[in-house]
């Protein structure tokens, strides 16, 4: 309750701030959008020279990107942790945070929390709206709490692979370019998953899941059931990998060195 | 009631030496130097409640090392610290809405939001209620006269603004101790005048224990009674701070303005006493020894020579510790 009810005051802190650098908070949702409109064009534009791809059709793939833009969106609003090294461990911003009484990390993601993210989830609500309208797909109205289910355990794999990753700072103070890296790897799961190799896939479904944030959970509303029990994994892979974030986390606050004055 | 209680506390940094040259940076890849260093080398130490204590030493001496550990931030390598009851690092979150924090070159506050936005978050984080924030952040806003600037954001104040604000920050949760990091750093007399005053307002009101660590020693004056100098990791001095200044320098500092020049000649040789000049007409006499042969030396000068002024120098704490660490000290 404590750490909800602070949530809610660091947020309107937030909101006000925003407001009052309005024109920066506009840019920034529309330069998203643009990214986003990017990414369908070029959907579209591979399915211009063929109509499907390892079996699936355009408006399923486009589909599987506009799920994948949900959880996407709420780990990028929540969990800006991509420049934690830099940010306070070097700059030694750690000193302070554990100065105060409310666990580490959740004080990190609630300094960091970019609500205006969220419009992504928007974006891809209205661009799986679009794909179902061709797709002739119905859903029942318990498909609305096994999507938000799906959401959450996608963000949550998201966030407990680049939290694992930041407290790589814990134990080395040298930069790493990791973090990129993994945006980079992170869109591959906005693909249909049997289009790589096996070795790909492999490593996406269980060393890096990014395949739980998009294809699989996607493929259950698709009526694939090939992959249904990789879509109903999607959750348990969330409680485990942000599981494991926290264990290392909590390991590497123990180490912290703090940075010299 | 000790507030601060350490015993044979340590911590060990492990830092690596790079080989020189192309090929030498190459064998590190593999293999590296690893050295042990110790930041705090056992440390025993004890502060009752309502203490003022200055903590004091070079830079790289371990002092912030020691404050981190004393604030639950770092882990030790070795020993016990218990701190207002508890263990720092193992009941850290517990244990830091007991203590307030000011690191003078790291800000507590809030960049882009006004300082009062800064106090509401922060109240919020230590669950003060309201009743408690207005009783207790009125008179602190009054009395470091922080109010015209409470709806700034703090990028807009000047340091000494901020480091007022910053100390305010530090004192939402009204807490028994207080540890401050170097909190007049930069900053002007009247800024440095009005935090002493208010630091020692709190400590009297409040029986709020404070440890401080400063480069500026006149911090340490108007403060503290009681000092521990830190040198390589170990405390070198724990006691009064007007003890430290008997026992340290021996002697006293005389010095003579002379009408015209003297020559080094007609100044008079006793044991234990040592001349230099100052300039062409002055000349400072270091004498080893109490307050009569003080006497009878000023009575010697004065009657060969023709004087303008005479004047017995104090020694000032800043002088002390560079001699003590100049010269290195047994004084435990």
């Amino acid at each position: 309750m404590f750490y909800l009810s602070l949530f809610f005051q660091y947020a309107s802190q937030y909101l006000k701030t925003r407001l009052t650098y309005r024109a920066d908070t506009i840019i920034e949702i529309l330069s998203d959008l643009l990214f986003q409109a990017v990414n369908l064009i070029f959907i579209v534009i591979v399915f211009r020279h063929t109509a499907f791809l390892g079996g699936w059709n355009r408006d399923e793939i486009i589909f599987i990107y506009g799920f994948f833009l949900v959880p996407y969106a709420i780990f990028s609003s929540f969990f800006n942790i991509w420049d934690f090294n830099d940010r306070y461990i070097v700059k030694g911003e750690m000193d302070r945070i554990l100065t105060r009484p409310v666990h580490s990390l959740f004080q990190i993601i609630l300094e960091r929390i970019e609500l205006e993210s969220l419009f992504g989830a928007i974006t891809g609500l209205l661009v799986m709206g679009y794909a179902i309208m061709n797709l002739d797909i119905t859903l029942a109205w318990y498909d609305v709490l096994i999507f938000i289910v799906m959401v959450i355990g996608g963000a949550f794999i998201y966030a407990g692979i680049f939290i694992s990753i930041a407290t790589i700072g814990f134990w080395s103070d040298s930069r790493t370019d990791i973090m990129p890296m993994m945006y980079n790897i992170s869109n591959y799961g906005r693909y249909p998953i049997n289009i790589y190799n096996k070795v790909i896939q492999f490593v996406l479904t269980w060393i890096l899941p990014f395949a739980f944030v998009g294809v699989y959970p996607a493929s259950y509303f698709l009526n694939r059931e090939e992959w249904y029990g990789y879509a109903f994994f999607t959750p348990v892979m969330g409680i485990l990998f942000f599981g494991i974030a926290i264990l290392l986390w909590n390991a590497g606050v123990k180490r912290y060195r703090g940075a010299g004055n | 009631m000790n507030v601060i209680e350490v015993q044979n506390l340590r911590k060990e940094f492990n830092s690596y030496t790079s080989r020189p040259g192309l090929a030498g940076a190459f064998r590190d890849l593999f293999t590296r130097n690893y050295k042990i260093h110790a930041a705090v080398d056992n440390i025993s130490l004890t502060v009752k409640q309502g203490e003022m204590v200055g903590y004091i030493g070079e830079n790289g001496a371990g002092k912030s090392t020691t404050i981190k550990m004393l604030t639950g931030i770092l882990t030790p390598t070795s020993g016990s610290i218990i701190v207002n009851g508890m263990n720092p690092h193992k009941q850290r979150e517990e244990f830091v809405r007991t203590i307030g924090v000011v690191f003078g070159q790291r800000s507590q506050l809030w960049w882009d939001i006004a300082v009062q936005e800064s106090f509401r978050l922060l109240k919020k984080v230590y669950r003060v209620s309201d009743e408690d924030y207005d009783r207790h952040m009125g008179h602190v806003i009054e009395t470091l006269e922080i109010g015209p600037l409470l709806d700034k954001p703090v990028r807009k104040l000047s340091l000494g603004q901020r480091m007022r604000c910053e100390l305010a920050a530090a004192l939402v949760h009204n807490p028994p101790l207080l540890f401050l990091d170097e909190p007049t750093i930069g900053l002007d007399v009247l800024v440095k005048l009005k935090i002493r005053k208010f630091l020692q307002e709190i400590n009297e009101q409040y029986k709020t224990t404070i440890l401080l660590t400063t480069h500026d020693l006149t911090d340490i004056e108007a403060l503290c009674e009681r000092v521990v100098l830190l040198d390589e990791g170990k405390i070198i001095y724990d006691g009064k701070l007007n003890q430290l200044q008997e026992h340290a320098v021996e002697g006293k500092q005389i010095e003579f303005e002379f009408l015209s020049e003297v020559p080094r000649s007609s100044l008079p040789r006793v044991e234990n006493l040592q001349w230099e000049q100052k300039d062409a007409t002055t000349w400072l006499g270091y004498i080893n020894g109490d307050e009569q042969m003080v006497s009878r030396l000023i009575s010697d000068v004065v009657q060969r020579n023709p004087i303008k002024n005479v004047r017995i120098n104090e020694i000032s704490t800043e002088e002390i510790v560079r001699k003590i660490y100049e010269e290195g000290m047994a004084l435990t």
